[in-house]
Formats: C-alpha cells, structure tokens, sequence
C-alpha cells in the first residue's frame, strides 16, 4: 500500500470537544454514581431489588468510564 | 517445478551481478572542470564540488567515480550526488554507493560510484554535484584554551580535489567562520579576502593527487554534539502523537583550561566566546504543549515562539556549556495525528522524521528513536530513507494497558542536519480496538459497582437482634405495599380522567379500550397488596389492620367508580337523563370519592411514620 493511496487519519472523536464530553459524560455518570450509592445506604435487606442496583451500576459506570477516558485525553494522557 | 525454475533463475541473476567484474576507472574519463567549496565556518565540514565530467572514448560510461581519503572518509556523515542540469533547472539525486576499484583495493582512498541516470555518451559531458558532510573533523588547537581565550581550529585537507580521473582544470574556496587565519597552506595561487580563502585554479593535476592542506584559524561557534539522543514517538489514535527528546549535549570544541569565572563571564565581552549560552530547536509547525526539563524539574529559561511554518524554541541550559562540558535535558510536545498519519481501512502508515532539529549545524553521534504504536498494532513494517538498524521490537506499558503496545526502535550514528528525512512506518490496527480502552475503564467502575452491592449484602453479626430485624422487615413490606398504593391512586387518577373525557366527548369505543389497561392496573395493585398483607399479618398484626382498611376503602372507592360509570355509560350517553337529574346523581357520587381518596390519604400518611 501506498501512503499516494491513503487519506490524512482523522480520528473519531475530534480533540476540540474532549472537555465538552468530559463534563456532560462525568456529570452524568457522577449523578448515577451518587443515586446508586444513596441507594445501596439506605435500602435495607428487605427492600433492595438486585435489579435496580445492577441496572443504576451500569448506567453509572458507562457514563463515568466514557467520561473518564476524555478526562484522560483532555488532560493530556492519550491513551 | 516452474517455481523451482524461478527462484534458480533468480539465484543465478542475483549472483550474476554481484559477481560483476568490479567497478575500473575507465581511461576515457576527464574532469573537465571541478569547482570545490570547503565551508568550515561551523563545527561542520561541509564540502560542495562541482565536476564536470567528459567522456573522450568510444563507449558511453554508466558511470562515474568519485574518491575521499582515509581522514574525509573516516569523518564522513552523509554523502550525496546530484545531477545538475543547467538548462532543465531542478536537481535529480543519484544513487552514491561505495565500492571497490580493481588495483585501488589496498589504497587508503575510498572509492564511490555514482551510477547515472542516462549513460554518458562518448564525446558528451556531464556535471555532477556531490556533497560530503564531516562531522568532528575539525580539530581544535590548542586543544585546551582559557576562557578568555578564543577557539583556533585546525582542518587538514587536500590542496586538489581527490578524483580518480585526471583534473584538468580545478578551483577551491574555502568558508571561514572569521577573518582571523594564524596559517594557511599557500600553494600558488591563493588568495585571501576577508574570510574566504580562494585556491586555484590549477590545470592538468594527475589522478589521485595529494598534497596537504592545511589551514588554521578562529571558529567560534558552537561545538556541540549530541552524544546521545533518545527520540520517542508515541502514537495515540484518539489524535495525538506525542514526540519526546532526552539530549546529552556535549562542548566538543577545546575544553577549558583553568577556572571558570562567573563575573568574567558577565562583565567583559570578549570572554568565554566559544561557550554555548543558548541554542535554537525547530519544532514542526503544529507542535503544542512543549516542555523543556531535566531531572530536576523545569527549566524556565526557555522561550517559544510560534511562527507560519514552524515553532522556535529557545534553550538556555542551567549553565554556559564550555569545552568539555556537559549537560542533559528533555524537551517533550505534541503534535496532531492527522498531519503524520494516513490510513485506508485498517491499514496506516506513519510518516515521521527519523530525527528533528535540535540546533543549527547540529551532530548527532548515536540516535535512538522508538516509536510506540497502540496496543494491538500488528504487521509492522518500517520504510527508511538511508540505512538504519533496527532494533528488536519491546513492549511498552502505560495507561490502561493490557498487553502492551508495540515499540519499534531504530538506532543510527554519525548524524546530521541532512539525516532530517522521514520514515515510514506501515502497520494494521484494528479500529474497533479503540474501544478496549473505555471498555475497560466501564468494566472496572462496573466491578466496583458489584463489589459494593456484595458487601452490603454481608452480615457479620453474631447475635441476631430480632426485634430491629422484624421492624426492618415490617418496613420493608409497608414500603412496598405504599409504593403499589401510589401505582393504585395514579391509575385512580387515569380513570377518573377517562371519564371527563367520556362526559364531554362521549366516545364510548375509545374509553372502553382505555379502561381495560386501567383495570388490570388497578387489579394487579389490589392483588400485590393483598399478598403483602398477607406476609404482615404473621409479623405485625396492627399495621395488616391499617392495610387491610385501606383495601376496604378502594373497594368502595372502585365501586363508587364503576356507579359513576355505569351512569354514564348508561345514562348519560343514551340520553335518558336530564341534565338536572344528571347533576343530582354525579354530584354525591363525586362528593363520597373526595371523602375516601381523604381517608385513603390519612391512612398511607399513618403508615409512612
């Protein structure tokens, strides 16, 4: 292959919006972050639902693991 | 068999060639004019010669020799041939490779073959510009100078140009730094003005002529040489490629002898002129984020200035470096992917110089460059555009790595200015692979998660306190028999709102299909309170009262909603009633639901304390 052939790489996520994405990613997933944990102190044995946490936990970690990583790239570690 | 046949054919091509007879110097050739310019007016020698060459035989050469010496061979760095064409303008470069000569094998001349691109027809002339670079060939002298003193440099050459072919008409200049000559070799004629030395011309010199030249005089510029330059490439494909430096830098000039004085140093003008104060690197045009430090922290006597087509740093290390001295840094920025890196598909290809500028007329004595692909890069393979030795490809672990990214390490010596060419580096990535990355940090945060959500599940109590344990569970239940409760008011609410629309619009067909989900909401609430009632009754009789009356309440509740239905669907739809009479039935009938929605309300409220 040829570099004639090839185009200029452009990568996925345009650099510019790293602390957009960082700041509306993490505020979401800190805001999943709190309810799940408000909610595992104050549920008791007899009214937590396992679904309901897995289901939070999950929202929680996507958000914050997706906010996270442009964290990572906004500040300078390109991962 | 065909293959066979092949592969033999090749073999036999391949050993065909290089068991050609070797190059000779063909008898018909004749430098025809050489024009030699020495410049020694850095630290470099860089040597520019002209040649025109003359074919006189029969036959046409393919091509044509040129020679250095044992002193220019040992000190060459980087060599090239140029085709010049003085009526098409533009420059043609020419393959330079070295190589023996058939009754030259045991001279200490270095024997190069420029191969032309046409042959050289008999009777034609061709004009070949070869430039040599030498790095460390001038030789300071007096080898120790005081500090006040200046830098003398000594430079010993040839007074001709070597060449295997007889000369027959030759001119040299030489560069120098400053007008200040102690000596020069004076083989008439020459001619000094101010720091240009002009030697020649001189006709019909014989090949391989020698005869010493020697010339002595002030150089005051920078002596530096980077002794050891570790260059990394790290490529990110979320769109940055972070390049990296770690310099040793050495005075080589003549090193200092005796003291060095600070206030010396400040005050006089004339002291410590051969010393490095500060030097310029040239960082490409889109370079960001440039820092510049050293084991111990950052050096702050550094400027950066960005300009159209390229980023200016100006270094000042912690100290003047004089002869001898040294000093170690890093300087470290980021540029854009986009501007090295191309793809098509899964396939890229880097293009990225092997080494950049450090400072003008700069020696490189030993590079290292390592370049980092992402993790999961496979199929690498590199594009160089002068030898270079590759090193063994390592691993390098860094942020939320798993199996390590690829490194690919080149090394190389004797480098110049010239050496400041790009690499190529092909491989395959995968592009779903970038989400390794993400995916890996959701699934540690998710794991932490589900950690949480184990411990407090566990229990480490040794004694059971049943009392707190039953009012837990108790809780537990009214939760959620209040929870369905609020489901029951809310589908209350949707029915009651079904029915305001029944009165107005009286669309009988869309309020039936309306209220089946409705009652099987309302169904479904009233069964999973009843079960939890049932659950209470063991553990708190009272509060399985307090539950129980509320069923009784949505019973009639439910019924008082089915009468006001019936009268609408029945009644008032049809036209049976009069509006009076109409008005007189609804209005109690709306008058008892407020009454036991209220009580209904008194009694979730009793149950929330």
């Amino acid at each position: 292959m040829e570099i004639e052939s090839m185009s200029r790489y452009i990568s996925p996520v345009n650099p510019a919006v790293f602390p957009h994405l960082t700041i509306v990613l993490l505020g979401i997933g800190i805001f999943f972050t709190a309810w799940f944990f408000v909610y595992e102190v104050t549920s008791t044995k007899y009214t937590r639902d396992i679904w309901k946490e897995l289901l939070v936990a999950l929202v929680a970690a996507i958000f914050s693991g997706m906010g996270v990583l442009f964290l990572m790239l906004w500040v300078g570690i390109y991962v | 068999m065909a293959r066979f046949c092949v592969a033999l054919l090749a073999a036999v091509l391949l050993v065909g060639t290089t068991l050609a007879a070797p190059d000779t110097i063909s008898p018909s050739v004749r430098v025809k004019q050489a024009d030699r310019l020495v410049d020694l007016a850095s630290q470099l020698v860089k040597i520019n010669t002209q040649l025109v060459y003359e074919n006189t035989g029969n036959e046409a050469v393919k091509y044509v020799l040129v020679a250095l010496d044992e002193n220019h061979r040992q000190t060459l760095s980087y060599i090239n041939a140029i085709l010049v064409e003085a009526n098409k303008g533009g420059v043609k470069p020419l393959k330079v490779v070295e190589t023996k000569v058939q009754g030259h094998e045991k001279s200490s001349n270095q024997l190069y073959r420029i191969e032309l691109k046409t042959p050289l027809a008999a009777g034609r002339t061709v004009t070949v510009s070869l430039e040599t670079v030498h790095a460390h060939f001038l030789e300071p002298f007096p080898r120790e100078i005081l500090q006040k003193e200046k830098q003398l440099v000594k430079y010993t050459g040839n007074n001709y140009v070597l060449s295997p072919y007889t000369v027959l008409k030759q001119k040299t200049t030489v560069n120098l730094s400053a007008r200040n000559v102690e000596s020069y070799s004076k083989l008439k004629p020459v001619t000094q003005t101010d720091s240009t030395l002009n030697y020649g011309p001189y006709e019909n010199i014989p090949a391989f002529s020698y005869e010493p030249l020697l010339i002595h005089c002030e150089n005051n510029t920078p002596f530096l040489t980077v002794r050891n330059l570790q260059r990394q490439i790290e490529v990110s494909h979320w769109g940055n490629i972070a390049i990296e430096e770690v310099v040793d830098l050495e005075h080589t000039g003549a090193t200092l002898k005796g003291s060095f004085s600070r206030y010396e140093y400040q005050r006089e003008s004339g002291s410590g002129l051969s010393s490095v104060k500060s030097f310029k690197t040239i960082l490409p045009a889109s370079a960001t984020d440039a820092y510049y430090r050293d084991d111990i922290g950052n050096i702050s006597t550094s400027n950066m200035r960005v300009m159209s087509d390229a980023v200016e740093l100006n270094l000042r290390p912690r100290f003047p470096l004089f002869g001898g001295w040294r000093t170690h840094y890093v300087v470290g920025y980021n540029v854009p992917s986009y501007e090295y890196l191309y793809n098509s598909g899964d396939q890229y290809i880097l293009k990225i110089r092997f080494i950049d500028h450090i400072f003008d007329d700069m020696v490189v004595d030993d590079a290292v460059t390592r370049i980092i692909l992402p993790e999961g890069a496979n199929n690498i393979q590199v594009k160089t555009p002068y030898p270079i030795n590759r090193l063994s490809d390592s691993l390098h672990f860094t942020y939320l790595d798993t199996t390590g990214r690829p490194v690919v390490a080149l090394h190389k010596t004797n480098l110049v200015e010239h050496h400041i060419q790009d690499l190529e580096i092909s491989y395959n990535f995968p592009r779903l692979l970038m989400l390794q990355e993400p995916l890996l940090l959701i699934a540690a945060l998710f794991l932490l998660f589900v950690l949480v959500i184990i411990y407090v599940r566990l229990d480490f109590t040794i004694s059971k306190d049943e009392a707190s344990e039953n009012k837990l569970r108790i809780a537990g239940f009214v939760e959620k028999v209040l929870s369905h409760q609020l489901k029951r008011i809310n589908a209350y609410d949707a029915y009651e709102d079904q029915l305001n629309k029944l009165k107005q619009i009286k669309d009988i067909n869309s309020f039936n299909s309306a209220l089946k989900s409705i009652t099987n909401d309302l169904k479904n609430e009233t069964q999973i309170i009843a079960d939890h009632q049932v659950k209470l009754k063991a553990d708190s009789p009272d509060v399985a009262e307090k539950v129980a009356e509320l069923q009784k309440l949505d019973k009639s509740l439910k019924d008082v909603f089915t009468q006001q239905q019936t009268l609408y669907v029945e009644k008032l739809i049809p036209g049976k009633i009069n509006r009076t009479a109409f008005v007189e039935v609804d209005g109690p009938l709306a008058k008892k639901k407020a009454d036991i929605r209220e009580k209904i309300t008194a009694i979730v409220k009793n149950l929330q304390h």
